[in-house]
């Protein structure tokens, strides 16, 4: 799920089809520089209503990086909802 | 001797139009962009507005584009690619890779922070995006225009509320007096029709929603408008050297500060700004034919201005030709005097006097030959345009025709 909601938003974004990209397709090589990067992040954080810490994005190099945070982010959202 | 500094490009977007040419169409003709503000207006006591009439941004920049270009940065953007191009250069090639840009901004990109405040104080989200920074500081139309026309010297914004492009167009030509750089294109750029910045001229209480009426009796303040106004300034013997046309010099300037209230005009630094843009041109006052006054359509300015003009150029002030376009393009604040200086340069170049449109009967307090409503053809060798800004900071430029 969270897998095809990244893909299009980044589809989108770069105009091309999902079926393009792959989650070792590297941000830098779709052109996708710090800025848009961010601005990436920031839709995907609206979306699923997390937030990326500063120390993670630095750590974002490819598509894949971004599905498996966003899961942990939710993960951990959820086992703190939980243990709440 | 510092060089002389002409102009040889024109770039015009405002209520009028999106090119210089129905910025002058509309002026000679003495039309009106001011119109009612419907929608953009709604929630506030402003009613009445000169818009850039059916501006879509998709026309002029593509989507990658437009993320990065708040409106103010739009038609900076569109009014400087029309003076580099009317000045026959291209971007990102030649003079213009060691040029300056110097624009001058009232509000910055207020459309953008506006959003972004939207978000956080009313529909209390807790993220701000991402570009409402790089999109909205005051310096990005600059910047973006930079980046767009590869222009890669000095580049940089000024701000000083209503004056601001005249004090760019005063840095730009200092810049080649000095040897600096060859060419700078200097304006200004502002986009205040925004829910914000609406109400907070509304309380201001200066502006009108009848129309404005420059130097009338009835007039009822100033109508704010949008847009941006570029100019191409060149050395002269740059501009010679590359046989390029010459629009007209860039005589003279003159910058005071009223060191005084906040708002309210003082007719002394309005006079010492008028005196020394003639003193720096080298001319005598009734060697002066025109002067585009700043003309705001408030009871306060056009009385001082007026007042003014009578102290520098005492018994020639009687047949001195002053009209205000304000009454046509609105005041587009940080943009106002870059128009104004371009309308000031079409009045020399086409010997045509713009009027000052919605004109109905004079005041006792404002007895100057205000050329009513309808454009007059005259000779025009050497003519003024005025700025003066809140905050009391006035920048007057001198025009000459080149020969």
């Amino acid at each position: 799920m969270t897998k095809i909601m990244v893909f299009e938003l980044i589809a989108r974004e770069q105009k091309c089809s999902p079926e393009d990209l792959t989650l070792d397709t590297r941000l830098e090589d779709l052109g996708i520089d710090s800025l848009r990067a961010i601005t990436i992040l920031y839709q995907l954080e609206e979306q699923f209503d997390i937030e990326v810490p500063n120390e993670r994005i630095e750590t974002i190099v490819t598509i894949g990086d971004i599905v498996t945070s966003i899961d942990q982010l939710r993960q951990n959202s959820d086992t703190e909802c939980h243990n709440a | 001797m510092p060089q002389r500094v002409v102009i040889t490009g024109l770039g015009a977007v405002c209520g009028l139009g999106t090119t210089v040419d129905d910025f002058w169409t509309a002026l000679s003709t003495g039309q009106s962009a001011i119109r009612p503000l419907g929608r953009i207006g709604e929630g506030t006591r402003i009613s009445i507005g000169a818009v850039v009439p059916d501006f879509d941004p998709g026309q002029y920049f593509s989507s990658a584009e437009l993320p990065l270009l708040d409106r103010f940065s739009q038609f900076a953007l569109l009014s400087a690619q029309e003076a580099l191009a009317d000045a026959g250069l291209a971007a990102g090639e030649g003079a213009v890779t060691t040029a300056a840009a110097i624009i001058g901004t009232g509000c910055g990109g207020k459309q953008t922070d506006e959003e972004t405040y939207a978000r956080l104080y009313k529909e209390q989200k807790t993220r701000a995006h991402p570009l409402t920074i790089p999109k909205g500081m005051p310096s990005a139309a600059a910047s973006l225009v930079s980046q767009h026309l590869g222009i890669k010297g000095p580049v940089f914004s000024v701000s000083s509320a209503c004056a601001s492009a005249a004090h760019a167009v005063i840095q730009g030509r200092l810049m080649i007096q000095s040897g600096m750089v060859d060419v700078a294109l200097v304006g200004g750029t502002d986009a205040p029709f925004t829910y914000g910045l609406l109400k907070a001229w509304e309380t201001l209480r200066v502006v009108s929603n009848d129309t404005c009426r420059p130097f009338c009796k009835d007039r009822s303040g100033m109508v704010l408008g949008e847009g941006s106004g570029m100019l191409v300034l060149e050395s002269e013997q740059h501009a010679v050297q590359r046989g390029t046309r010459i629009y007209a010099e860039l005589a003279g300037c003159g910058m005071t500060s009223d060191a005084g209230h906040i708002t309210r005009p003082d007719v002394d630094g309005i006079a010492r700004a008028i005196s020394n843009a003639l003193k720096d041109a080298g001319l005598a006052a009734d060697a002066v034919d025109y002067v585009n006054a700043h003309g705001t359509g408030t009871p306060a300015n056009d009385s001082a201005e007026t007042e003014a003009l009578h102290r520098v150029f005492g018994a020639h002030a009687n047949t001195l030709a002053v009209s205000s376009t304000k009454s046509m393009h609105g005041h587009a604040l940080g943009a106002a005097s870059a128009l104004e200086l371009i309308a000031t340069v079409l009045t020399i170049q086409n010997n045509l006097i713009p009027p000052t449109a919605n004109f109905t009967r004079p005041d006792e307090e404002c007895d100057l030959d205000y050329v009513p409503n309808r454009a007059r053809a005259q000779r025009i060798e050497i003519a003024v345009s005025n700025a003066f800004a809140f905050g009391s900071l006035n920048a007057v430029l001198a025009l000459k025709t080149w020969e």
